[in-house]
């Protein structure tokens, strides 16, 4: 198995967050909001469900 | 590490050890090693292969002999592209169709168990009007229960500057010259405005992961089970959004041009008749149209059976070009560079991809309504105009525009009139450096003259 690509550090993270975000419905501006405040810049994150 | 057998590998092909691009006798290989053979297996064995082909999806290859080395498993002889062209050269939505190309391989790969390892433009190159993956190995079986490792790459070299272009300029893609691993997230993230926030495709996949650092070490601790259900909802997003993105609409200065010309219908006739004729009468199998606006002339060249690259500075002449070319399937490759700083070699080495000039060679080149622009607006003298053509073809028509020119008194009603050797007898001997002036015709009463000229020596 040679994954040669750099996936890049949290892009597992991400795809695990937008992954359960697409499947809650989220389409509300609120909802937008929401995880830009709790994931803005410069904040390490493990836990992933603390949003939803 | 497998070593690299072949003399003539190509420059850019050493990331994957999975094999490589090489050229023997002008003739381009794949090596496939023995690492892969299993997911090489799997994709040809399997009905992927044949279905990417079917739907001219993925570039078909033949397997010829190989060499007697435990570590090559196969050589493979894709079959042979004329011209390769680059990300940084497409228009918006040339470059949208490379994305959802992409994605729908992606797609189609995940329901026949195998995944795209990588997602990057230049395995996406444009044949006439339509695009083809050319990297056959990048598919390796699909494990469900990690998420796609190519999706970082696949938002910063292709979602980044489809955004980019699409929210600011479409200028903005040729960003992928200077990254072109793709424009780093968070340098999208902050080029993007305001209104980029509102929309799901961007604050997920741009801003979302531009505020996400991840732990340091990935794999402290057992990662969360993925699925192939969450894969395909993002890839699902992504191919919605992206199909939907539209350029805000901008008036292009050029794809007027034409219209504001004083003498333009008898102009334009006059001027389609005469190179038609002069195409007639020589012969040739490809063409390249500098400066082909909205492709008019290209598309002439085109209907007489020939191949055209199509180049023009302005992007959304060659996004008109180009869906004009996409509803009537046909051989135009429309491509956006500016000619007077065309594409450079980029890469390590300043080799891995090759100058736009190093890449095109056609038998004849067109430089219609051209030649005031590059010689009054950008002030560059005949000789260096006519050195650099004649490098492209043997073939040249091309159109002398004189300084009493309605265009040309535009360009130069607001700056000083330096240009004391712009008339057609210093045209003329600069051209007669490197050519032979075959035949030269008036076009109509527009004061401009059309040439054929031919390579000296060729």
């Amino acid at each position: 198995m040679f994954l040669y690509v750099d996936p890049g550090s949290g892009s597992y993270l991400v795809q695990l967050i937008i992954a359960a975000v697409l499947g809650a419905g989220f389409y509300f501006k609120a909802g937008w909001n929401y995880l830009k405040s709790r994931f803005g810049k410069n904040k390490h994150e493990d836990d992933p469900n603390a949003s939803t | 590490m497998i070593p690299m057998l072949q003399h003539n590998i190509l420059p850019s092909s050493y990331r994957d050890p999975s094999g490589f691009v090489f050229a023997s006798d002008g003739i381009f290989y794949r090596q496939v090693n023995a690492v892969y053979a299993n997911d090489y297996d799997l994709l040809t064995n399997g009905p992927l292969y044949n279905e990417l082909i079917e739907k001219k999806w993925l570039i078909e290859h033949d397997e010829v002999n190989g060499v007697d080395d435990p570590r090559v498993y196969k050589i493979l002889k894709p079959r042979q592209l004329g011209f390769i062209n680059y990300p940084y050269e497409w228009s918006f939505s040339q470059y949208r169709d490379a994305a959802l190309l992409t994605l729908h391989i992606q797609q189609l790969a995940m329901s026949r168990g195998m995944s795209l390892k990588d997602a990057t433009p230049f395995n996406v190159v444009f044949e006439g009007s339509r695009p083809i993956f050319i990297d056959t190995l990048s598919f390796e079986k699909y494990d469900p229960t990690k998420p796609w490792v190519a999706y970082r790459q696949f938002c910063e070299s292709f979602l980044a500057p489809l955004l980019l272009s699409a929210y600011q300029h479409p200028d903005l893609s040729r960003l992928m010259s200077i990254y072109p691993d793709g424009i780093p997230i968070n340098i999208c993230a902050s080029l993007l405005p305001l209104s980029s926030r509102f929309k799901s495709l961007s604050t997920l996949h741009i801003h979302l992961q531009a505020g996400i650092k991840g732990p340091a070490n990935q794999s402290t601790g057992k990662p969360p089970a993925f699925s192939a259900d969450k894969l395909k909802r993002i890839i699902n997003h992504l191919t919605n959004g992206i199909t939907n993105l539209k350029l805000s609409q901008k008036i292009s200065t050029w794809s007027d041009y034409y219209s504001k010309t004083i003498l333009q219908d008898n102009y334009l006739q006059e001027k389609e008749f005469l190179v038609s004729g002069l195409i007639d009468s020589i012969d040739f199998s490809s063409a390249v149209d500098l400066g082909a606006n909205t492709g008019q002339f290209a598309l002439l060249i085109e209907k007489k059976g020939k191949g055209v690259i199509a180049i023009d500075i302005d992007p959304l002449c060659i996004e008109r070009l180009y869906l004009y070319t996409k509803e009537n399937k046909n051989r135009v490759t429309a491509l956006i560079a500016d000619l007077m700083n065309p594409p450079p070699a980029i890469g390590w080495n300043n080799k891995e991809r090759r100058s736009l000039l190093q890449r095109i060679t056609a038998d004849l080149v067109l430089a219609l309504a051209l030649v005031h622009h590059l010689c009054i607006a950008k002030n560059l003298p005949f000789e260096h105009l006519a050195q650099t053509i004649s490098k492209i073809g043997k073939y040249l028509i091309i159109e002398f525009v004189p300084k009493e020119d309605e265009k040309v008194r535009q360009l130069l009603s607001h700056r000083e009139d330096i240009f004391m050797d712009y008339d057609i007898m210093n045209f003329k001997s600069a051209f007669e450096v490197y050519f032979d002036i075959i035949e030269s015709k008036p076009v109509g009463n527009s004061g401009r003259t059309i040439f054929l000229m031919k390579k000296k020596n060729s």
